[in-house]
């Protein structure tokens, strides 16, 4: 067995199989008002998509008309050039629609003391983690250890020029290996460029074979057969944002094909198992509404918001193929980003991410929080679309890649709230200085061209 | 002493980096020390007539003849020379492959200038009759006046065309022709070519310095091969001034991705080993194009010149040298590029003024 590889095999998939099962216990959100949250939020997503789909007069799903269906397929290369009229349809929600729809859950057992401050999650009864509790799953940047992203010259090792080339001779080894659980300790200190997309895949799981190939074509086949309305919402968001940017608009015609093909792709729906939400139903048209003519929308169960392409962007300075920035985007989906908006209590979860920034920030930056509390600004507003979207495209690329080595690494969410506090942190001086939201927008915002 | 400057270009970036050191505005007739010049102001200057004499708290961004270096029929003419005479000297930088292509110094799409080199390039087209060549008209830039040609028809057919009727022996301009690199780097599909920057403040002994910002300038429109495509000239020229006329042009961006995102796809998807090679080509290029005209330019200490070269990345990742401007445009269009312009500006004032911050 070990000589033919096949104990690496195993060994891989069992790690594979314990990772996905750890954080996603096959159990629906416990705590009742947050489910009822999740449920009218959805039950809202549901009553907007069908009222833009009435108020458009086109179907939710149908089979994709002959000529659309040869003009898709003629330009499925530079779907940039696939040239549809889209004025009518807007985004379903925006990050800020959904930070709204989080600001106003009540915990129905649990009062503020004052009663007049509501926007505030720092007092939310949910249970994350402390800045020990931080420091013991981050020790080794708590300790101080040489980070690849943050000085690759620093020389830390007297047989190595610098971390770089340490890294790099280390990166090889460990490639070679194939050992997922070595794999995934080797990226706490930053992965080298050049190696970042083969160990990214190891940890994931997510080095394509020819039947990964083969689903992939077959769910090109299903884009190019039925017509979806989320088609357009998500080709709309790749216009709005990823080809407005410039630091991703040269992968436009590579992300249509990928987050096309995620959106009837049923595996995906497997993250409803252990998820607060649940995909959308709808009752096939002149059918009985009976259970068999029940049938989940898009196929994946996810419906795209504005900005959902940012979760796919940064992949592309790692992978030109198509199929393997599917994989590991779809990966990184069902492990993490899906986490990102719903409603629930899970530490992972967007809701605790949200609460850990701001009682992060009003514990060790009470100058900052107090600043904010007198001037009305609501950090949280701030803060939140960096953490909804990871940082994609709130960074310059090659420091998400690193800030998503982190996320593999650690196997947490956590270190978006943790940046995102740091963030302010470091601007507190610019910040203390101006006093309403709009300028402290303005104010992060210029800093974020000097990295 | 105050520093007095004045310009030919009134560019925001450059009025607000001048601004910006407290230097004082002057007309060009009287005191100054700093000229941002035209073309037209330096030909000027520097003509015999002018009998201008520039002093020593004097510098200007032109060099009397970049031209050996800026216009593509007498660039070509300088590195052909520049190679013979390493060749002739042993120098083992110009070593040749078994195909008798240089090894070292193959840097530019072969190139006949039009109409004096015209059965040399008939000779050379013969040899490989499919290939693609494009035509330039020498003395103008942007991307104007330029062609695409696959068949020798169509260049007979171009040069009756263009005969005029005074004097039918005589073309009206000279064009240079090169093969057309028909196997550029794409990346997401697109094709594009580098832009980068250097400045030169002197050619004996040559100093120059490279510009760490650059960067790629993408087609809008998806690269195709094909020949239908040929005459869909948005497919193969890069320039933004032409892509702006595209349908497709997006301001936001303006087509424009930094060189150092460049550098991370590559290492990415293709690796260190071949990304720092290419990297490592693309400066010896400069380097060795630079040389070849040293001897030429008239290498005066009040000159210093800033120099946009356009190159292509073929999808072997070797580049090629397509051609160098000596005024690169200073208009931004997108808040990035007024960023990259700004510093460029800000770089070149500090390297050209000794520390005191007085020319001399």
């Amino acid at each position: 067995m070990k000589d033919c590889g096949m104990e690496t095999v195993i060994k891989n998939k069992v790690f594979h199989w314990v990772r996905s099962h750890k954080n996603n216990p096959l159990q629906k959100e416990p705590v009742t008002y947050l489910r009822k949250a999740q449920l009218q939020w959805e039950k809202r997503i549901h009553k907007s998509l069908n009222s833009m789909a009435a108020e458009i007069k086109v179907n939710l799903a149908q089979l994709r008309h002959t000529a659309d269906r040869e003009e898709l397929e003629d330009k499925w290369n530079e779907l940039s050039i696939y040239d549809i009229e889209l004025s009518q349809y807007r985004p379903v929600y925006a990050p800020k629609d959904f930070l709204e729809v989080l600001l106003c859950i009540r915990n129905p057992n649990y009062r503020t003391i004052d009663r007049v401050s509501p926007w505030e999650f720092v007092h939310f009864p949910l249970k994350v983690k402390t800045l020990g509790e931080l420091r013991a799953l981050y020790q080794e940047v708590a300790r101080g250890e040489p980070l690849l992203g943050v000085d690759p010259n620093v020389r830390t090792h007297q047989s190595f020029p610098s971390l770089m080339v340490e890294r790099t001779l280390l990166g090889e080894k460990v490639i070679n290996r194939n050992h997922a659980p070595v794999t995934q300790e080797f990226l706490k200190k930053g992965a080298p460029r050049s190696l970042r997309a083969k160990l990214w895949a190891q940890v994931m799981g997510t080095e394509v074979t020819a039947s990964d190939r083969q689903r992939f074509n077959e769910l090109k086949k299903l884009v190019l057969k039925y017509d979806l309305v989320v088609d357009k919402l998500i080709i709309k968001d790749i216009q709005l944002t990823a080809s407005n940017d410039h630091q991703y608009f040269v992968f436009e015609d590579l992300l249509y094909q990928v987050l096309l093909c995620f959106m009837r792709d049923t595996e995906v729906l497997s993250v409803f198992n252990g998820s607060a939400s649940n995909p959308v139903h709808g009752i096939l048209k002149g059918r009985n509404p009976t259970l068999e003519n029940t049938v989940v929308y898009p196929p994946s169960g996810v419906i795209p918001f504005h900005g959902f392409t940012m979760f796919a962007t940064p992949f592309c300075y790692l992978y030109d193929d198509p199929v393997e920035l599917y994989f590991i985007f779809r990966a990184f989906y069902m492990r993490y980003w899906y986490r990102l908006h719903e409603v629930s209590s899970n530490q992972q979860g967007i809701l605790s991410l949200c609460v850990l920034f701001e009682r992060l920030l009003h514990r060790y930056e009470s100058e900052l929080w107090q600043h904010f509390k007198k001037n009305g600004i609501q950090p949280i507003r701030v803060a939140f679309k960096w953490i909804m979207r990871a940082f994609s495209g709130h960074l310059p690329p090659e420091q998400v890649l690193f800030l998503w080595d982190m996320i593999l690494a650690y196997d947490s969410l956590e270190v978006l709230p943790l940046l995102a506090v740091t963030v302010l942190s470091l601007r507190r001086d610019n910040l203390l200085a101006v006093d309403n939201f709009q300028n402290t927008e303005v104010t992060l915002f210029l800093f974020s061209f000097r990295s | 002493m105050r520093i007095t400057f004045c310009t030919d270009l009134e560019k925001s970036v450059l009025v607000n980096n001048f601004e910006k050191r407290g230097w004082i505005h002057v007309n060009p007739e009287e005191e100054w020390n700093f000229y941002w010049a035209g073309m037209q102001t330096c030909r000027n200057l520097f003509g015999l007539e002018s009998g201008y004499r520039m002093n020593d708290n004097q510098i200007i961004n032109h060099f009397p003849n970049h031209h050996e270096l800026t216009r593509k029929d007498l660039l070509v003419k300088n590195i052909k020379r520049y190679r013979k005479e390493l060749e002739r000297d042993g120098n083992p930088l110009a070593a040749r492959a078994p195909n008798g292509k240089y090894l070292y110094l193959n840097f530019v799409p072969v190139t006949f200038v039009l109409p004096a080199d015209y059965n040399m390039f008939v000779e050379e087209y013969r040899k490989n009759p499919q290939s693609t060549w494009i035509m330039k008209p020498c003395g103008k830039s942007q991307g104007a006046g330029i062609f695409l040609i696959n068949k020798l028809s169509k260049l007979k057919r171009w040069s009756r065309e263009s005969k005029t009727p005074f004097n039918p022996n005589l073309v009206k301009e000279t064009y240079v022709i090169s093969r057309y690199i028909d196997n550029p780097l794409l990346i997401g599909g697109k094709k594009f070519d580098l832009r980068l920057y250097v400045l030169v403040t002197s050619f004996r002994p040559l100093k120059a310095y490279l510009f760490k910002l650059g960067f790629c300038r993408f087609c809008t429109v998806k690269y195709d091969a094909s020949m239908q495509e040929l005459d869909n000239i948005f497919v193969h020229l890069t320039n933004v001034s032409v892509q702006r006329h595209g349908g497709d042009y997006n301001s936001m961006h303006g087509g424009k991705l930094s060189v150092d995102n460049l550098r991370l796809y590559l290492e990415g998807t293709r690796g260190k080993t071949v990304t720092d090679n290419l990297f490592k080509n693309i400066t010896w290029l400069i380097v060795h194009s630079l040389k070849a005209v040293s001897y030429i330019i008239s290498n005066d200490k009040h000159c210093f010149e800033c120099y946009g070269y356009d190159i292509i990345i073929d999808n072997n990742l070797k580049p090629w040298l397509i051609e160098v401007n000596a005024s690169p445009s200073l208009t931004s269009t997108t808040v990035n590029d007024r960023i990259l312009k700004y510093k460029l500006i800000d770089n070149i004032i500090s390297v050209v003024l000794p520390p005191n911050g007085i020319p001399e």
